[in-house]
C-alpha cells in the first residue's frame, strides 16, 4: 500500500478483524507478519458482540429454568390436593408498573441516541424507581396473602404462586442492578459503550418484563 | 498480566504474585489445569472409595471397615459420594470444563475465553461443590442430603457460567478465517455440550430450587405415592441427577476421540460433516428424550427413571460417530503411541457398553432398573470408563501443551494394558451377575456359590485396576518433577492452532497477533516428502514442506 504508513496500516486491520466471529479469510496475502503463516494483529478492544450474544444465551438458559417450572405447576394442579389460589388485585396494577417501565426504558434509550445525556439519565433513574416499586408491590402482594392466612407451605397452589414470584423478583433484582450500573457506571473508560451497555440492560428488562405477563397468565388462567 | 499500551506493541508483562498468578488467575489455561487438577483429586478419593465398597462386599464382618458393616445407611453415603464425585467433577468437569478452559479458546485462535472473570467465578463454585458434597458425607442423614443438594446447586450454577462463557466464545471470538466448517471436531463437541449443558443444567436448577424449598420451607411440590413420602433418599435423587449427565459427559469425549484418531491415523476425519451432525444429534435426542421426561412428570425426582430410553437414543448418532471412527482407520498410517491406545481402548468400550444398552432399552426387561448389577456394569462401561479413557486420551496428547514435556510412553502402554483389561475383568462379570440375578432359583446353593465366587473375582480385579493407575500417577509425577523440556513446539504433528500458540506464555497465546485459518482442521497430505500434514494457518500460496518444516 504505496503512501500509507504503519500505524494506518495497522489501522486498517483492525478494523476488518474487528468483528470477530470467524469471518472469510482475505483472498490474497495475510498483511504478513511472519512470511509463510497468517498472522494480523490482534485489536486493541474487543467487540461488544460477546456482551449481546452473553445476554442472550443467559435469557434462554433463564426462559428454559421458568419453563420447567411451569411443567412442574401444570402437571402438579392435576392432583386431588390442589387449591386455587385467588390472586390479588395489586399483581394487576404491578404489572401495569413494569409495563411503564419497560416503556421508559426504551423512551431513555431513544433521548441517549439523540445525544441528550441528561434527559436519559433521569428517564433511567424512573425506570429503576419502576422497577423498585414493582418489587415492593409484589411484596404487598404477598403481604396482602399472608394476612388471609396462606403462607408458602399452606397447599401447593400457594406455593408455586411464592415460588414463581419469588424466583421472578429476585432475577429482576438482577435487572435492577443492571439499571443502576448503567446509571453511576463511568464508561469513559469502559469495554463497552454506555448505549451498548443500555441496549443490552434493555433487552434483559424487556425480557423479564414477558417472563412475568407469562408467569402472571399462567397462575390466574392455570390455578 | 500482559498489556498492550507500548507503541512497539510488545507486551509490558509485570509479574503477579502466586495466588493471582494460579489461585485467582482468571487466564483460561490456568483455570483449565485448575479444573484437570480438582478431577485428579476427586478421581483419587472415588476410586479409594470403590476400592472399600469392594472390599467390604467381599468380607463385610467388622474388619476395618466395621464401622460401615454397622450402618447401610453408611454404605449407602459411600456409594453417594462416589457416584457424585465421579460423575459431576471427573466425568462431566474434566472433559467439558477443564480442557474446554485450556483448548477451545487456542483451537479457535482466541487469546481467552469470551467472559474471563465468569470462568474463574465458576472454577470456584464447583470447588465449593465438591467440598460441601465431601462434607455431606460426614453428617447425618437429614442435614447430608440439604447439603448435598445444595451443593449440586453450586455445581448446576458453575456448569450453567461454563456453559455460557464457551457458546459466546465459540460464537463470536473465532479468528479470521476460522469459519464454522473449519472448526476442529473437538471444538464442535464442546460448543454443542455448552448449548445442551445450558437447558440441561437450568432444569436440574429448577428442580433443585423446588427439592430445597420442600426441604426449608415444607412445600410439597411433588406428587408422592401413598407411603413415599420422604423416599427421594441419596441413591435416588444421585440417579436422577446422573441421567441427565450422560450426554454432557460423551459429547466432549466424542469431539476428543475423533480428533486424536484423525491426528494418529494421519488421515482427514472421514465424513466430517455427518461426524458433526451426529454431535448435533446427541445432544438433540438426548434432550428430547430426558426433557419430555422431566416435563411430564413435572421433574419429579420419584419418578421411574429414563433409562432405558436413554440408552436408546444414542443408537443412530453412535453407530454414524463407530463408522467415522472406522473410516478414518481405514487405510490409516497409525501411530500407536500411549494416547491413540487410550482411544482405540475407548471405542472398544463403547461399543461393549453399547452393545449391553440394547438390552437397557428393552423397557419391558425387568433388568432396566437403576440399582441393578447389569446397569452399574453399562453405565460404568460407557460412561466411566470409556469416558475415563478419552481424558487419559487427551492428556497423553496434551501434556506436551500443558506442561512443555512428555509423559513417558511404555509406562503410559503398561498402565494402559492393565487398566484395559482389568476393566472388563470387572464390569463384564457385572453384567452377569445382573442376568444371574432374574434367572437364578432362590434356593440354589449352586447359583449362590457362583455368584460368590464371581463377586469375589471382581473384587480381585477392581484391586488391581486400581492399582494400576499408580503407574499413572507415577508417571505423572515424574514427567512434572523429572522429565525432560521438550523443544518441538509441535511434536504430533498436529493441524490445529493450539500448536502454533506460543508455548509457556502465560497470558497471551498468539503473542498479541491473531492467527488467520486457510484450511479445515484435518487436513493430511501423504504424497509430501518432507511432512504430511499443513497447518490450519498456512497461506495456501506458500504451502511448501520446507516452509512447514521451518515454521515449527
Amino acid at each position: 500500500m504505496p503512501g500509507a504508513t504503519l500505524d494506518d496500516e495497522i489501522e486498517i486491520i483492525i478494523e476488518d478483524i474487528g468483528g470477530g466471529g470467524g469471518g472469510k479469510p482475505p483472498a490474497g496475502g495475510d498483511g504478513g507478519d511472519d512470511g509463510d503463516r497468517g498472522k494480523r494483529r490482534r485489536p486493541s478492544q474487543p467487540s461488544p458482540r460477546r456482551y449481546y450474544t452473553g445476554v442472550a444465551l443467559g435469557i434462554l438458559s433463564i426462559l428454559m429454568f421458568f419453563m420447567a417450572l411451569a411443567s412442574a405447576f401444570i402437571v402438579r394442579r392435576s392432583a386431588h390436593d390442589w387449591v386455587p389460589v385467588h390472586l390479588p388485585a395489586i399483581l394487576w396494577l404491578n404489572t401495569l408498573v413494569l409495563l411503564a417501565s419497560s416503556a421508559t426504558l426504551e423512551y431513555a434509550r431513544h433521548r441517549l441516541a439523540n445525544g441528550e445525556l441528561a434527559r436519559f439519565r433521569n428517564l433511567w433513574t424512573v425506570t429503576t424507581l419502576l422497577g423498585v416499586l414493582f418489587l415492593a408491590g409484589q411484596i404487598v402482594a404477598w403481604r396482602q396473602l399472608a394476612l388471609q392466612g396462606i403462607f408458602v407451605a399452606s397447599n401447593p397452589g400457594s406455593s408455586f404462586f411464592y415460588i414463581f414470584t419469588g424466583l421472578h423478583g429476585v432475577h429482576l433484582l438482577g435487572g435492577v442492578v443492571a439499571l443502576l450500573y448503567v446509571a453511576v457506571r463511568n464508561f469513559d473508560k469502559a469495554k463497552v459503550s454506555r448505549s451498548v451497555a443500555a441496549e443490552i440492560t434493555g433487552h434483559y428488562w424487556h425480557f423479564m418484563d414477558g417472563l412475568w405477563i407469562f408467569l402472571l397468565l399462567l397462575l390466574s388462567l392455570g390455578k | 498480566m500482559a498489556t498492550y499500551d507500548s507503541e512497539d506493541g510488545t507486551p509490558l508483562v509485570t509479574k503477579p504474585g502466586f495466588l493471582s498468578r494460579y489461585l485467582f488467575s482468571n487466564n483460561h489455561k490456568i483455570i483449565g489445569l485448575e479444573y484437570l487438577w480438582l478431577a485428579m483429586l476427586c478421581v483419587f478419593l472415588g476410586m479409594a472409595m470403590s476400592l472399600l465398597m469392594r472390599v467390604h462386599l467381599m468380607w463385610p464382618g467388622p474388619g476395618f471397615l466395621g464401622g460401615l458393616a454397622d450402618s447401610p445407611e453408611r454404605y449407602a453415603a459411600l456409594t453417594l459420594l462416589h457416584g457424585s464425585l465421579m460423575v459431576f467433577f471427573v466425568l462431566t468437569a474434566a472433559p467439558q470444563a477443564g480442557l474446554g478452559s485450556y483448548f477451545l479458546p487456542l483451537q479457535i485462535g482466541a487469546n481467552e475465553v469470551a467472559f474471563p472473570n465468569l470462568n474463574i467465578f465458576a472454577f470456584w463454585t464447583t470447588a465449593a461443590s465438591v467440598a460441601g458434597i465431601t462434607t455431606a458425607f460426614f453428617l447425618p442423614a437429614s442435614q447430608a442430603i440439604l447439603v448435598w443438594t445444595l451443593s449440586v446447586v453450586a455445581f448446576c450454577v458453575a456448569s450453567l457460567l461454563v456453559a455460557v462463557n464457551f457458546s459466546v466464545t465459540a460464537i463470536d471470538l473465532r479468528t479470521k478465517g476460522m469459519t464454522l466448517p473449519r472448526m476442529p471436531v473437538t471444538v464442535w463437541a464442546w460448543f454443542i455440550n455448552a448449548i445442551l449443558s445450558m437447558l440441561i443444567f437450568s432444569i436440574l436448577l429448577a428442580a433443585c430450587a423446588l427439592l430445597l424449598a420442600n426441604r426449608l420451607l415444607g412445600t410439597q411440590f411433588f406428587l408422592t405415592a401413598p407411603g413415599m413420602v420422604d423416599a427421594l433418599d441419596g441413591q435416588r435423587l444421585f440417579w436422577f441427577f446422573a441421567q441427565a449427565q450422560v450426554y454432557v459427559a460423551m459429547l466432549p469425549c466424542f469431539g476428543i476421540v475423533t480428533h486424536l484418531l484423525a491426528t494418529f491415523a494421519r488421515r482427514p476425519v472421514w465424513k466430517e460433516r455427518m461426524v458433526v451432525l451426529a454431535l448435533c444429534g446427541v445432544g438433540l435426542f438426548g434432550f428430547c428424550i430426558w426433557g419430555f421426561h422431566m416435563f411430564n412428570t413435572g421433574m419429579n425426582p420419584g419418578s421411574p427413571m429414563v433409562f432405558a430410553l436413554l440408552a436408546s437414543s444414542l443408537g443412530i448418532p453412535a453407530s454414524i460417530l463407530l463408522l467415522s471412527w472406522f473410516g478414518t482407520l481405514w487405510n490409516g498410517r497409525m501411530r500407536l503411541n500411549t494416547s491413540m491406545l487410550f482411544v482405540l481402548g475407548f471405542i472398544s468400550l463403547f461399543l461393549s457398553g453399547g452393545l449391553s444398552g440394547i438390552f437397557l432399552s428393552r423397557g419391558d426387561l425387568p433388568i432396566a432398573t437403576s440399582g441393578n448389577d447389569f446397569v452399574t456394569g453399562h453405565f460404568h462401561l460407557v460412561m466411566g470408563v470409556a469416558a475415563t479413557f478419552a481424558i487419559l486420551a487427551a492428556l497423553f496428547f496434551w501434556f506436551p501443551k500443558l506442561y512443555g514435556k512428555r509423559l513417558n510412553e511404555p509406562l503410559g502402554k503398561l498402565h494402559f494394558w492393565l487398566t484395559f483389561a482389568g476393566v472388563y475383568c470387572v464390569f463384564m462379570p457385572m453384567h452377569w451377575l445382573g442376568l444371574m440375578d432374574h434367572v437364578r432359583n432362590p434356593m440354589s446353593v449352586a447359583g449362590a456359590t457362583n455368584e460368590g465366587s464371581m463377586r469375589t473375582f471382581i473384587t480381585v480385579a477392581a484391586v488391581v485396576t486400581i492399582l494400576a493407575q499408580t503407574l499413572f500417577f507415577v508417571n505423572l509425577l515424574a514427567t512434572l518433577l523429572g522429565g525432560r523440556r521438550i523443544l518441538e513446539r509441535n511434536p504430533w504433528r498436529a493441524t490445529t492452532l493450539e500448536w502454533i500458540a506460543v508455548a509457556h506464555v502465560r497470558d497471551d497465546d498468539f503473542a498479541g497477533l491473531q492467527p488467520v485459518v486457510h484450511r479445515g482442521a484435518y487436513v493430511f497430505d501423504e504424497a509430501s516428502a518432507i511432512e504430511d500434514f499443513i497447518p490450519q494457518d498456512v497461506t495456501p500460496q506458500k504451502v511448501t514442506p520446507q516452509q512447514i518444516a521451518k515454521g515449527q
